[in-house]
């Protein structure tokens, strides 16, 4: 009986102890994936005036990133495209043939295709530097996202209302050959699906792009919870993770790009 | 008995998880099917294939969007 007092303090010590690692690991996943004002760099640390985050950051550093890759690297005056201006040009053939064209048609693909590729390639290098040390994902922040697909439904109404006028963009949603009972149904389900659309774009690149930066963050945030003796392994297994990461990256530039082309696309052409 | 709410999480996650699991395997099977008939349509079911695969993820994503916010906003 004499131990018992001992032991409850053990097992409240043992308890606490616990609570601080959980803490910790939990300090340390949110560290890495929320959005901050606090940029922390190897010899500097970056706090962000309060009208820009470190996500805002990086959106500003991808877009000159870009600006710099289209504008200085690219060039389009050469015959024969060599070095970086050939894989470039290699992406951009594949958004116009295999996403626009596909989707929109010949004429209207190749119009819209500028559109598409700005937009594959500024999430794209958006899901790359959130790869790179140091560098955090801005497409792993819903505002980003959200505005991307905002981006997309803008595109939806505008150019079905530009092609069809008001009135037939409207009657678009109705399709043909239904009696009217079920339209009743059937038509408000329509115009909500278009904002569903939308709003499935937006969590499926947030949470694509969030999840990846959880599962690798969690597997190094075992060495918070178990010790150092699992650091080698966590390291591993997060490195492996890694390389799924940059397959994903790639995966979902391309998804978020191929279904805003097939929404724009049925709101261009519907009854397809 | 009191339910952890962070196990009743975890095991929401673990439903969807199923239930994903089945649908992208299903759709990967047929996936097989079709090309191992028609090699020559294998471009046309992988892009499709695709496509279907991320609908269902965008499903599974939503619940662990939703999962994440039981588990981080207090």
């Amino acid at each position: 009986m004499s131990s018992s007092p001992s032991h409850t303090s053990d097992a409240a010590h043992g308890a606490a102890e616990g609570d601080d690692k959980i803490q910790a690991f939990q300090d340390f996943l949110a560290h890495h994936v929320m959005d901050s004002h606090h940029w922390e760099l190897p010899f500097l640390d970056i706090h962000t005036p309060a009208f820009i985050t470190v996500h805002g950051i990086m959106l500003l550093i991808g877009t000159a990133f870009l600006c710099l890759l289209f504008g200085v690297v690219y060039k389009r005056k050469d015959d024969v495209p060599r070095g970086m201006t050939n894989l470039l040009e290699s992406f951009i053939i594949f958004v116009r043939d295999e996403i626009s064209i596909a989707n929109l048609g010949e004429e209207d693909g190749r119009k819209f295709t500028p559109f598409f590729c700005s937009m594959f390639f500024f999430v794209l290098m958006l899901n790359l530097m959130g790869l790179i040390p140091l560098f955090s994902t801005a497409t792993s922040n819903l505002a980003v996202t959200a505005a991307l697909s905002m981006i997309t439904l803008g595109a939806i109404i505008s150019m079905g209302i530009a092609r069809h006028g008001a009135l037939g963009f409207l009657k678009s949603f109705a399709p043909p050959g239904v009696p009217l009972a079920v339209l009743v149904i059937l038509y408000p389900i329509e115009i909500l699906g278009t904002f569903i659309k939308a709003f499935a774009l937006t969590i499926r690149l947030f949470a694509n792009m969030l999840a990846g930066h959880i599962v690798i963050f969690s597997i190094l945030g075992m060495v918070l919870l178990f010790g150092a003796l699992v650091a080698l392994p966590a390291a591993l297994l997060a490195t492996a993770i890694y390389f799924l990461e940059i397959f994903v990256a790639f995966l979902q530039a391309y998804i978020f790009v191929l279904l805003s082309s097939m929404f724009i696309g049925a709101s261009l052409h519907p009854e397809h | 008995m009191e339910l952890p709410l962070g196990g009743l999480i975890a095991l929401a996650a673990a439903l969807v998880t199923w239930g994903a699991g089945l649908g992208i395997s299903k759709i990967g099977a047929s996936a097989m099917d079709g090309i191992a008939r028609q090699p020559e349509a294998a471009n046309n079911i992988r892009g499709t294939m695709i496509i279907a695969c991320a609908l269902i993820e965008g499903v599974a994503f939503f619940c662990a969007v939703i999962a994440l916010i039981a588990v981080f906003v207090k």
